[in-house]
């Protein structure tokens, strides 16, 4: 019976991959298209933990960024700035009793910071940023009280916006010859 | 591996960097006398330039329409004016060269009926106007009717719905206007030539129903643009095929209304209904009005649900918004295009302003005060109502699912390795010509954008849809980030109205009926188009370059 459970499981597969609800015309092969798309895989903010904190050393997250709701389709500031929603999935972690995970944004030489407040019963939690290059901070923070304008507990897990790999070439690559130090770096 | 090496050897010595824009216009061979060749576009040299890349020129030949001719052989082109049809009025107009003076220097442009913008037709939505059109360029042309439900024949797509127009011939369009709102009319061949010289004009559809709009005490078109100029004139473009197929053409010098100082007084308290046009070739724009306060009514081809609050207009190429602007205080508001410019060298964002033009707002107060009114966000019953009957299929699987990228051939190697070292990060919009010395050396020979249907692995004009008349369409269309060189892409469907229902999938809260709309980098949009209108038509990108470099499909609807 066990030997059959294989076989019938990649029978069931390929039924599922050639399935599709679209009429399809043309001699090329079919690509299944996405029926459910999610927010860009491309811009998402992957949340690394720092195995620093007991119950969260292997905890796993993303921020996801979307556009804030706007006619234009796009959603820019008027200095120019995009207006993101960032959703904060977390997993793999427990939290000690009267502990919760907070969820801040900041830029990335931490001179402002905006508390987006605590991660509910699902560890999500939605909030929104303008900065052109952003860091995601999640830390542990007494489950009750008031927040106050910077995180006080350890940092669980971090991660930076996809603008924030924007490096300079100063000094790199065929600009080797470049001192970083002419271009203020 | 030894390629590499020679590659490396090739581009690892980088120029000095120079601080502020330069102008290359006597560069090498790119002299500015009576024989056309190339200049180097002007750019910000605080990034230093690889020297094998400064010695390229693109691989297509130079075109400049009027160069070499005496300007003042050319008639001088008019400010534009208003041209009021009932039904059933024939306008003559033609498209020609004129003499245009914009800033300090004077240039051989094209223009419609001798007017920059060309004229404004004004018509009651549900007539029919008889357009005239001759030739009287250089170049082959047609004129397509943007974001009118028209009848096919009329559409101007050279090869599908008519031939070209060759120079001296005459074409009678019919138009009929079946949707109250701003239009605009232009070009269906060499689009980057021809519209970036002047070739454009509004159509005005008015309503047929009082109360349509909430009141504003007067109504302004503002059409936006930019061109590339240098010391010696107008940047030349590709003969055979357009320069700058990876970015578009980025103008260095803005223009409102054809101008670069435009100015419009006002007294303290008027609400000004604005009539936004982007005409660019490539450039989206983040208007803001000072600070007055902005209201947004209507898109392309219909009033939104409801009115709106909003910062700033964002408006790509061909997309129109209708926006009424509450000047409370007196004094002066810019114009201007407010932007986070991208310099790729240092990695860091940079704020830019371009002064597009001024609301100077006098100290008495407007007779007729609709401040109370402005303040309110009103709701478009009839809008939604039109919706309605489209909701039940917002969340259903898309019909066809679109994938956006390119394919590039024979671009100079030293640009292929910089651009592949530059990859951490893709902006979502391109808000400024990043790598102007790179953009302008990529040609449409050179460069293949595409839409590929996902279903069938068809591309750009392999695919004709087939749909029928009562259809209701979706399509989803992914932006793909991992492409060659990934680009934000004002996607244009020709003869139909569609919604913009889920922005990754995220359902819109206001919508109105568009025909262009935007798919930032990454992103994915999903449209339901409202099949109305029989005939074989196009939908494309409208960034002029990349229409050109292949980035069209069609579809066929039939009754």
């Amino acid at each position: 019976m066990t030997r059959l459970i294989l076989p019938v499981l990649i029978l069931f597969a390929c039924c599922l991959a050639a399935w599709s609800p679209l009429d399809r015309t043309g001699d090329q092969p079919t690509i299944p298209c996405v029926v459910d798309p999610d927010p860009p895989v491309y811009y998402q903010v992957k949340l690394v933990t720092t195995r620093k904190v007991r119950g969260a050393r292997l905890a796993k997250g993303f921020g996801d960024v979307t556009y804030a709701a706007s006619p234009f389709g796009v959603s820019i500031s008027k200095t120019g700035t995009y207006v993101y929603n960032i959703d904060i999935q977390m997993s793999n972690l427990k939290l000690d009793e009267g502990m919760s995970l907070v969820a801040w944004v900041t830029t990335p030489q931490i001179d402002q910071i905006n508390a987006l407040g605590r991660l509910d019963e699902n560890l999500m939690i939605k909030g929104q940023t303008d900065w052109n290059k952003f860091l995601l901070v999640i830390t542990l923070e007494p489950a009750a009280g008031e927040l106050g304008p910077k995180w006080r507990g350890p940092v669980v897990s971090r991660g930076m916006s996809r603008s924030g790999l924007m490096h300079t070439m100063a000094g790199h690559g065929p600009f080797e010859t470049e001192p970083c130090a002419v271009y203020g770096y | 591996m030894l390629s590499r090496i020679l590659v490396l050897l090739l581009i690892a010595t980088p120029a000095l960097a120079q601080d502020g824009a330069m102008d290359h216009s006597a560069h090498m061979n790119m002299s500015a006398g009576d024989s056309l060749s190339w200049r180097m576009p002007p750019m910000d040299m605080s990034m230093p330039m690889l020297p094998s890349l400064m010695r390229n020129v693109p691989i297509v030949g130079p075109l400049l329409p009027g160069h070499g001719m005496d300007p003042g052989m050319f008639p001088k082109a008019k400010p534009s004016a208003i041209i009021n049809m009932a039904d059933g009025d024939t306008l003559r107009m033609d498209a020609s060269l004129v003499r245009r003076t914009i800033g300090d220097q004077e240039y051989v442009m094209m223009a419609y009926g001798g007017m920059y913008p060309g004229p404004l037709i004004r018509a009651d939505r549900g007539s029919k106007v008889i357009i005239e059109f001759t030739n009287n360029i250089e170049m082959p042309t047609t004129v397509h009717w943007h974001g009118l439900r028209l009848d096919n024949a009329f559409d101007g797509v050279p090869g599908v719905t008519q031939d070209p127009i060759l120079t001296g011939e005459t074409f009678t369009y019919e138009l009929k206007f079946p949707d109250t709102g701003m239009y605009w009319y232009h070009p269906h061949m060499r689009e980057d030539v021809q519209q970036d010289l002047g070739l454009y004009g509004n159509m005005l559809v008015d309503p047929a129903e009082e109360g349509f709009y909430s009141p504003a005490n007067r109504e302004v078109p503002l059409v936006l643009d930019d061109i590339l100029v240098d010391a010696n004139g107008l940047l030349p473009f590709g003969q055979s095929a357009p320069t700058h197929a990876l970015m578009g053409r980025f103008g260095n010098v803005m223009l409102l209304n054809g101008i670069t100082d435009y100015e419009l007084d006002v007294q303290q308290g008027e609400v000004v209904r604005f009539y936004l046009t982007n005409v660019a070739n490539t450039r989206t724009f983040n208007v803001v009005f000072g600070g007055a306060r902005i209201k947004v009514v209507a898109g392309d081809v219909s009033k939104f649900e409801r009115e709106q609050f909003v910062s700033s207009v964002v408006i790509a190429p061909a997309e129109r918004y209708i926006v009424d602007v509450y000047f409370e205080d007196e004094g002066d508001h810019p114009i201007t295009n407010t932007i986070q410019a991208i310099n790729h060298f240092r990695g860091i964002f940079v704020p830019e302003t371009h002064l597009l033009g001024m609301v100077n707002v006098s100290k008495e107060s407007v007779a007729e005060q609709f401040g109370a009114s402005f303040l309110r966000e009103r709701i478009h019953e009839d809008i939604k109502a039109d919706i309605d009957a489209f909701r039940p299929h917002f969340d259903r699987s898309p019909d066809h699912s679109l994938r956006l990228t390119l394919k590039v051939n024979k671009l100079p190697l030293a640009m292929m390795r910089m651009m592949e070292i530059d990859t951490l990060y893709v902006p979502p919009m391109e808000w400024n010509d990043a790598m102007p010395m790179m953009n302008w050396l990529s040609s449409g020979e050179q460069v293949n954008w595409i839409l590929r249907d996902e279903d069938t692995g068809k591309e750009s004009m392999e695919i004709n849809w087939q749909w029928k008349v009562g259809d209701k369409v979706k399509i989803r269309i992914f932006n793909d980030p991992k492409s060659f060189h990934p680009m934000n892409h004002p996607f244009h469907v020709h003869g139909q109205r569609f919604l913009v229902t889920h922005m990754d999938g995220v359902p819109s809260q206001n919508m109105a009926w568009k025909d262009t709309a935007i798919v930032p980098v990454g992103s994915t949009m999903d449209i339901l188009v409202d099949v109305t209108n029989p005939g074989t038509w196009m939908a494309h990108c409208h960034i002029a370059e990349h229409l050109h470099a292949g980035m069209m499909l069609s579809f066929t609807v039939s009754e």
